[in-house]
């Protein structure tokens, strides 16, 4: 049986919020790429671009997960590529920090990911959000998801 | 004088060598800072109590010889009480080196300017917890209570009467009470990281309990014990072999003993973690309390824990306490100030360090032992060195 | 206007059939309008045509609208459109928010209509909350310095500098060679068409030093720039020649009586040069330079000097020079296959580099233009060359050094055999790159001259007694295993980035990609641009290129940069990092992490505080993560109105 959500999808089985930051630049743009290529991918992903993956603040990823989201992709230039010369990597020492908490606190941490897409890559783009909602899915709803929250 | 130098000192002053403890060198030397102008100002410990002392700033050092030590203190955030650039010094166990030097990483205090004169230090009790204890353990009226030490493993308290009344730690600490938890599992006695280090290990002989072992780390450490040397208020003579072998054996055994509370109390949790950690931080009512007193912490009132998560989330974790996590992963030194303060006994400190520990021996970082920046506010991740 | 209520507007696009035909646009309108403060809604079929922008003007007249979004494709390229189209009907253009419903939605989830749907719904509903906190920005401008600064006078960099002195810009040109000409004054010939390289650039050469608004500035390096967009700042250190450069005639009688004899750079080591020379013939300045390493300080020079012009305690001079913009044209290096001895070069005499070959076919080379080979400086018979050299190979450099290999491999196997019938050329080759006008042509040529061309990657050099080499190769075409002995093998080495690029890189915040050359702003639309503006890059140090895409680059950096000297200002984006001073401990963090040195602390003790250049910010936002307090915020990405859209991602209860 399908089941409606409030917001009207249809579904026959439990689809995963997932919050995705992308950097403007390259990960943004793998994205359009992705839509040029009519990549199809599930509807799992909502994207939130801000100018520099150096610009993702921990405050952001902890939030989108106690407001209910299943998993976080935050994604940038590949290393060296970086817009802003080295956003990206200090990007990873955040991740790191983050990684190891999101660990220590019972989350599974594969429900957070940093991957590198540049902005040709949108075939990838897809990739990435096809595996990271399998994923997801396989994990089931994040236990910091407060109750009635779609 | 280089740094690496051990001595043993003593104040020239007949009542500081008396009044103080070992010898008095520390308030010789911090008094003689003041009267000779190498600083404006010292920080001393001001009694309220018996068990309990309030950091105070003078420039007086009539003040300075007036005051005494007290073991209860906990670290002070010099930059509340100071302005930037001060010339100050002051007397720090090692949490409060550390924290002085974490703060000087954050802009806070100015390095060049601070003269850290470290204590060793064996651990420290919570007043509250002291007066439960006297109560329980010793059966004692806490106001009866005129002086306290630890020798051979056990905690003496002396009371008006001239009387000694002793407990064995390793006792008092099994039945929940002595030194504070986190002290219990501080593996940090002798402040290397200050610029002198100073305390009674190592003063064997004729000098023992009338003398200080001093360690010179640094040439401000040099400076502010030659500036002593100079004005006539504290002598020195070099400390010899035997002396330091005793003192790093006491290190040694202290650090086993820290080993081991370490391995008792941050023991894995068993079963979900998550549920751990919700039952733990359901009761925070988000006074802020433990933000306030963190010595680590730069942030004013503004702060991005405080910022973005608010009393009226109805989320299943606070966000006040994630940020937090994160930021302090690398830089949490353990020194025990947020569980102290925290008005629903949250073993906060305890849970800051089951964040922090893994994360400061990923990056072989030890917050607060020298300037290097912490990983989490760094530019490179240090592993890679990129 | 901060204050007001937000009246919102959405407009839905359909794109034609590219939203429309996937996603139920009317029901995307419908549900924006039961949202908090949107006052209206509007699908159109196409909101960017004018038709579509008409629409959006008349929705903010008759609506009063205070906020737009526009739910269609991506802000990338199409977010100035909407905002220049707000901005003329009065609504900030800061306070338009794009919501991307194409490329996120209907265009990969083609078969899931309602899952789509929920998503641009979803999405729609993150824009408006956005929107709601979005400020109003002003952009701002700063004036532009009238003067030029180029780094490097390669072709690139001496066509960059010649179009800025012609349209009357004063130029430094700095070079730390001590004659401008780069590396396009060593080649002996340039292909596709085989002309003379210092007879065609030698007059260039002249032409730069004519030209009254050019400053050459050569044996001189840019240590450090401060500064931004229009404003910047240089340091210039101008390295002793131990010489009077005004009295210096250039006549090279202090080069004929020095007795020291060192390897000559400019002939790549082979032959020698004296220890004060004239860098080369056509050299500009003809000057003279002493290379105080190794002189032996006999004074021989300072007695031939008639004009009187050396000066043996010259000191190092550094000048601060103010500019406006600075095109970067630093070069490349060749590759160098001396530290892996690939194909056995430094191991066996006869294996050399193509510009080392370069040197040997030129007139005015150590051997005057025969070409011998080093065992025993014996003319060659026959002569192999390896392509791709350090290039597409994944132990050293992955990319191709855009076919400027290939065609050099295929020039001097047609020069030698021209010079020489009598020689014999193979070419070991994994593909042909002869993509340029004229390229396929002399590629053609040189078959019809007789050089052999080898389809396949050399495993193996051998050497033999005489200095022979023995190329062991597969033939791919044939399929067979090849074994030709040859005199003398040529190795047609890649383009590398140089000391130049790395050191411009750092100094001037510059990202370097992958293969470590200097990015473009893009590598198709802007690229001459850098993401440091007023700075613009062209020739090889943003990637191996040729002569004639050097020079075109040049005169495209010049254009470029020349659109902000002629404005006289430039513009600074609204979206850079702004500060709360009474948030702000003064930590310092933000110091450390800003690669564009956008905050200093200045003041001492109590006063003590940060200073933003808001110009030199590029608005990364590195800064507001790292600040522990919150002090620091990214205008229209600031924490809250992100934090807006990750709360708006989800639903409580239902709507």
């Amino acid at each position: 049986m399908a089941e409606t959500t409030a917001t009207g999808t249809t579904s026959e089985e439990w689809q995963p919020k997932i919050v995705m930051f992308c950097c403007n630049w390259c990960s943004y743009g793998g994205a359009d790429s992705a839509g040029m290529g009519r990549f199809q991918q599930p509807p799992t992903v909502r994207v939130i671009r801000v100018m520099c993956s150096g610009r993702m603040d921990p405050v952001f990823i902890l939030n989108a997960f106690l407001e209910g989201a299943d998993g976080v992709l935050f994604s940038g230039c590949h290393i060296g590529d970086c817009h802003y010369v080295n956003g990206n990597y200090k990007a990873t020492i955040k991740y790191k920090f983050l990684k190891a908490m999101v660990n220590e606190l019972g989350i599974e941490d594969e429900r957070l990911k940093l991957d590198w897409i540049s902005a040709s890559e949108g075939e990838r783009y897809a990739q990435v959000v096809t595996e990271f909602t399998e994923q997801i899915k396989k994990a089931g709803p994040s236990p910091l998801k407060p109750e009635g929250v779609v | 004088m280089d740094i690496g130098d051990c001595y043993v000192g003593w104040a020239t002053d007949e009542d500081i060598r008396t009044r103080g403890a070992s010898g008095g060198l520390v308030t010789a030397m911090l008094a003689a800072a003041l009267e000779k102008g190498l600083v404006e100002a010292v920080v001393v410990l001001k009694k309220l109590g018996e068990f309990e002392a309030v950091p105070v700033v003078t420039s007086d050092p009539e003040e300075v010889k007036a005051a005494a030590g007290s073991m209860h203190s906990v670290p002070i955030v010099l930059s509340r009480y100071l302005e930037y650039g001060t010339k100050v010094a002051l007397p720090a166990k090692p949490c409060d080196a550390r924290s002085t030097i974490e703060q000087a990483k954050r802009g806070q205090v100015d390095i060049d300017t601070t003269y850290i004169v470290g204590l060793n230090c064996g651990g420290t009790m919570h007043p509250a917890g002291t007066r439960d204890m006297l109560d329980v353990m010793y059966k004692l009226d806490p106001n009866d209570i005129e002086g306290e030490e630890i020798d051979k493993g056990k905690l003496i308290f002396e009371t008006k009467d001239g009387k000694e009344h002793a407990i064995k730690i390793d006792e008092l600490e099994e039945e929940g009470y002595g030194r504070r938890e986190s002290c219990q599992y501080c593996a940090v006695n002798i402040p290397t990281m200050a610029d002198i280090a100073c305390g009674n290990w190592g003063v064997i002989g004729d000098l023992a309990g009338k003398g200080t072992f001093v360690e010179i780390n640094t040439t401000k450490g040099i400076a502010i014990l030659e500036n002593a040397i100079n004005a006539g208020a504290v002598e020195i003579t070099p400390a010899d072999d035997k002396g330091k072998a005793i003192r790093a054996k006491v290190d040694g055994a202290m650090m086993k003993v820290a080993a081991a509370a370490n391995e008792k109390y941050l023991s894995p949790i068993e079963g979900s973690h998550l549920d751990y950690y919700m039952n733990a931080l359901a009761n925070c009512i988000n006074c802020g309390a433990c933000k306030t007193v963190c010595p680590v912490c730069a942030c004013g009132e503004t702060a991005k824990c405080t910022e973005f998560s608010s009393a009226s989330d109805t989320y299943k974790m606070s966000l006040f306490h994630l940020v937090r996590f994160v930021h302090l992963m690398d830089s949490c030194i353990g020194c025990g100030q947020c569980t102290d303060v925290c008005p629903v006994d949250i073993p906060l400190t305890h849970i800051y360090r089951r964040f922090a520990e893994p994360m400061q021996e990923e990056f072989e970082y030890k917050p607060g032992m020298d300037m290097t920046t912490p990983p989490f506010f760094g530019v490179d991740l240090i592993e890679e060195g990129h | 206007m901060e204050n007001e209520e937000p009246r919102i507007g959405v407009f839905v696009c359909e794109c034609g059939v590219n939203i429309g035909g996937y996603v139920d646009t009317q029901a995307v309108a419908d549900y924006a309008l039961t949202l908090p403060n949107v006052v209206y809604t509007k699908v159109n079929k196409f909101t960017c045509a004018d038709s579509g922008q008409a629409e959006i003007q008349i929705g903010i007249k008759e609506h009063n609208l205070n906020r737009v979004i526009v739910a269609a494709c991506t802000p990338r390229t199409h977010e100035p459109t909407f905002r220049a189209c707000c901005k003329e009907a009065g609504v900030n253009p800061y306070q338009f928010e794009f919501v991307n419903i194409r490329d996120q939605c209907s265009w990969i989830h083609m078969w899931d209509r309602e899952g789509a749907t929920a998503k641009a719904k979803d999405l729609v509903r993150m824009g408006i909350a956005r929107s709601m906190l979005l400020e109003p920005l002003e952009e701002s401008s700063v004036p532009v310095d009238q003067n030029v600064m180029v780094i490097g006078a390669g072709v690139a960099g001496m066509q960059a500098a010649i179009d800025f002195g012609d349209m009357g810009y004063n130029v430094y040109l700095v070079e730390k060679e001590p004659s401008i000409g780069g590396r396009m004054a060593r080649f002996d010939k340039v292909f596709p068409t085989n002309d003379c390289s210092i007879c065609i650039l030698g007059p260039k050469m002249v032409e730069v030093g004519r030209n009254k608004n050019i400053n050459i500035m050569a044996y001189s390096e840019v240590t450090d720039v401060e500064g931004f967009v229009g404003n910047f700042e240089v340091t210039v250190l101008h390295k002793p020649r131990y010489l009077d450069t005004d009295i210096c005639t250039g006549c090279a009688a202090c080069q004929e009586v020095c007795p020291v004899e060192v390897p000559s750079e400019f002939n790549e080591n082979f032959g020698t040069r004296k220890a004060i020379y004239i860098p080369f013939p056509q050299a500009v300045p003809l000057r003279a330079v002493l290379d105080m390493e190794n002189c032996i300080s006999c004074k021989a020079c300072e007695k031939a000097c008639e004009a009187g012009a050396i000066r043996y305690d010259q000191e190092p001079i550094y000048e601060k020079l103010k500019v406006g913009v600075i095109t970067v044209a630093v070069g490349m290096d060749a590759f160098d296959p001396l530290p892996h001895n690939n194909y056995g070069y430094g191991i066996y005499d006869n294996v050399i580099t193509t510009m080392e070959f370069e040197r040997l076919l030129n007139a005015a080379g150590p051997t005057g233009g025969h070409v011998v080979r080093p065992s025993d400086a014996v003319e060659p018979i026959t002569v192999g060359f390896i392509n791709c050299v350090g290039s597409r190979d994944v132990n050293e450099n992955i990319y191709c050094s855009g076919g400027v290999c290939c065609m050099f491999s295929i020039k001097n196997a047609q020069l030698l055999k021209e010079k020489r019938p009598e020689t014999n050329h193979f070419v070991f080759y994994m593909d042909i790159r002869a993509t340029m006008r004229g390229f396929e042509e002399a590629y053609n040529r040189a078959r019809d001259l007789g050089v052999k061309f080898i389809r396949g990657k050399p495993v193996e050099i051998t050497e033999k007694e005489n200095g022979n080499l023995i190329v062991r190769t597969e033939d791919t075409l044939k399929g067979e295993i090849v074994n030709v002995e040859v005199d003398l093998l040529v190795l047609g080495t890649g383009l590398v980035p140089n000391q130049g690029v790395r050191d411009m890189g750092s100094i001037l915040k510059l990202p370097r990609s992958t293969d470590n050359f200097l990015t473009e702003l893009h590598p198709k639309l802007a690229p001459v641009d850098t993401t440091t503006d007023g700075v613009f890059v062209a020739g090889c140090a943003a990637g191996p290129r040729d002569v004639a895409y050097s020079t075109a680059h040049g005169s495209a950096a010049a254009g470029r940069a020349t659109r902000l000297l002629s404005v006289g200002s430039a513009p600074i984006m609204g979206i850079t990092a702004r500060i709360n001073e009474d948030a702000c401990v003064v930590c310092g963090i933000c110091v450390d992490k800003c690669p564009y040195g956008v905050f200093e602390i200045i003041g001492t003790n109590g006063d003590r505080h940060v200073n933003v250049v808001e110009a030199l910010c590029k608005g990364c936002g590195t800064c507001v993560t790292a600040c522990p307090t919150g002090a620091l915020e990214q205008s229209h990405f600031k924490s809250d109105q992100v934090l807006a859209q990750v709360k708006n991602v989800f639903l409580y209860g239902g709507e």
